[in-house]
Order: C-alpha cells, then structure tokens, then sequence
C-alpha cells in the first residue's frame, strides 16, 4: 500500500517537472522568436543610401564618366576596370569605400563598429564579395540593405551598425 | 466480547480493539483512533497548502521574469521611434524645392542651392522653416574641421538659425550633389553630407 502511495507521489512530481519544463520552452521559444537580432534603422537606410549615390573616382568607360558606388558594385561584379585609375574596379571599390566609411564615422562618436558586406544572390543562395568590418561590437546593432541588379544577379549591400544613435 | 480490528488510513495501518462490555462501545481507543488521523489529515493540509503557496508564488516570479523581458526595451524602443520620426520629418526639409537637387530621390541636396541660400539669402526664409536652425555639411572629402561657406574649400553651409538656444538637434545622413563640368561633359557629382535642424523643444519635453 506505502509503495503504491510512494510511486504516485513520484508520478505526481514527474508530471509537476514536466510541465514546468514545457512552460519554460515556451517561454524560451517566444522570447526568442520576438527579439530579432538587429533591428531595421532609418538612419542607416539614410547613411546606404547617401554612400550608394555618392560619387567615386573610378571612371569605367571614359572620364568624367564616373561611378557613383552603386555603379562601382555593378562594376566590381561584372569585373570591370576603372580605366583611369589603372586599377580593377573591386581592388577600388575596396579601397574608397574603406575611406568613406572611416571619414563618415569619424564624426558618430557612439559609433563602437560598423559592417559593410557585398553580397551576390542567385539562385543557390548569396555569396560574399567583400566586407568591410571595424571595429568591436558591444552595443546594439542597427542595419539596413539594398539590392542591385546586375546581369542576373542581384547584389546585396548590407551595413550593419553597432553602438548608440548615429545622430 | 473484545476483539482487534484492522483499520487502515492515509496509508498507515492502526490496530484497534474494540468491545463490548455490558452493551457499551468501548470508546476510549476509537477516540485515540480518530485524534491521530485527525492531525495526520491536518499535516496533509498543510503540506499541500505549502505546496499551492510554493506553486502560487513561482508561477509569479516566472511571470515578473517574462514581464522584465518583455518591457526590457520598451523604452529603447520609443527614443528609437521618435528619432526615426524625426528623421523621417527632416525628408520634409530636404525634399523642399529651394533645397532639393532631384525630385525623384529622397534625401538629395543641391549644393548651388545651399551656396545661394547661405549667402543671406536664407534669411528672406525667416518665417518660412518650421524649425529653429537648419544646416547642412559635407562628410567627403574629410575635412578636420567645418569651414562655414562662403569661403575657400568651405564644407558647412548655414542655411538658417533663429538663434534661439532651447532646441535639440536631429541629424540625418544626405547627398550634396552639384553639376559638374570636365573635359567639356557635364556630370552629376554627390558627396556625403549631413543635414542637421534644430527642433524648438516645448515646455514639457
């Protein structure tokens, strides 16, 4: 009779433990479905966009036919050269953007780290092109993207942003 | 006539003799019988009541630890949102005619226009701009300092300030463009650049 009362108290327990380890998935699940990894920012949407347009020095075809930085990302994957600068266009994407990135965050001063990648997407998926990464990331990270067409690809320039506020 | 008869109780077993003795119950053990399961069932109830105050009492902090999780960022993301709206409202002022270089693209600055406008002309615009100050500047090339225009490689163009010192400042990341004439082409040249307006801050903000 004491076993049979032992053996219920036991079942009693397993199915408290059970229940509350269920509860606590649910819980896990939800709470890390809701809380994506960086959130989409207007201000590094704005921060793209004005990089995008802006104009480099990087002539493909003749001067002052000059690539603004979406035509430099067309330029880099369709393996162009800047035929002004003697240079391939990727080697001079690489490098501008490297500098204007490091001159526009000179002055974001809660700026901890930046990421810029260069992504072609097709239909296997996406492939790296280039990335730019300065900096240690220690705060929470603002993004944003923009797509490019380019043959039959589409180009993927994704920033991410990590620290305070840009403005 | 006394014999011993078996009870059992809450899983215990208990021996109990009970007779007759001239047609009366023997009561005396029954009554013992009774105190014991009486303070066994009192133990149970305690215990289980115990047990709902331990339950009650998780099930709150699991909830106050949800809650912490849930509202963790809550007010992050409301400064978020009101310095996206603010941003958001500067597109009003940089999509202005007197300002804008292409209609068809957001955010887009004609650098002759700020020339014109910060050479006085901005102050026929006094009663006109919503806002306390507006100013733009230009990130590239990297300058170690702002050199107001007009002026030699000047980078920071003052298109309008009431002067007024209660404002608080909302940036947004621009392209100042200008046309461009080389080897007898003419082409459309954009820098990075940053349009900055000072908001009046209301009593109570």
């Amino acid at each position: 009779m004491g076993n049979k009362k032992g053996q219920q108290e036991i079942v009693g327990f397993v199915l408290i433990v059970v229940l509350v380890v269920v509860g606590l998935m649910v819980f896990l699940i939800i709470s890390l479905r809701d809380s994506p990894e960086q959130e989409k920012s207007v201000e590094v949407g704005n921060m793209l966009d004005a990089i995008m347009k802006h104009t480099t020095e990087c002539a493909v075809v003749y001067e002052p036919d000059y690539d603004s930085f979406e035509d430099l990302f067309k330029s880099c994957h369709q393996g162009d050269q800047c035929s002004n600068l003697g240079l391939s266009a990727c080697d001079y994407l690489n490098e501008s953007l490297r500098a204007v990135l490091e001159g526009m965050f000179a002055t974001e001063a809660t700026v901890g780290a930046y990421q810029v990648d260069f992504l072609v997407k097709d239909d296997e998926g996406e492939e790296g092109v280039l990335r730019i990464l300065e900096g240690n990331c220690t705060g929470s990270v603002s993004s944003a993207q923009r797509s490019v067409v380019s043959y039959s690809n589409s180009l993927i320039i994704r920033m991410k942003v990590c620290g305070g506020s840009l403005s | 006539m006394v014999e011993n008869l078996r009870f059992s109780a809450e899983g215990s077993d208990f021996v109990a003799k009970v007779g007759f003795a001239d047609g009366r119950r023997f009561a005396p053990m029954v009554g013992a019988l009774r105190r014991d399961l009486g303070s066994k069932g009192q133990m149970k109830i305690m215990q289980m009541a115990f047990m709902i105050v331990a339950v009650f009492f998780f099930f709150i902090l699991v909830g106050l630890f949800f809650l912490s999780i849930q509202f963790k960022d809550v007010k992050g993301s409301a400064a978020q949102l009101q310095r996206d709206q603010a941003i958001s409202s500067l597109s009003v002022i940089a999509d202005m005619p007197e300002l804008s270089y292409d209609f068809s693209e957001a955010f887009t600055l004609d650098e002759d226009k700020l020339r014109i406008m910060t050479g006085g002309f901005g102050d026929v615009y006094e009663e006109f701009w919503p806002v306390a100050s507006v100013a733009a500047y230009k990130l590239w090339p990297v300058a170690s300092e702002l050199k107001p225009c007009p002026g030699v490689d000047c980078n920071y163009y003052e298109l309008y300030d009431n002067g007024q010192s209660n404002t608080r400042t909302y940036s947004t990341y621009v392209s100042i463009c200008k046309k461009v004439k080389e080897s007898g082409f003419v082409y459309d040249k954009c820098e990075v650049g940053k349009l900055e307006v000072g908001v009046i801050i209301r009593d109570g903000e």
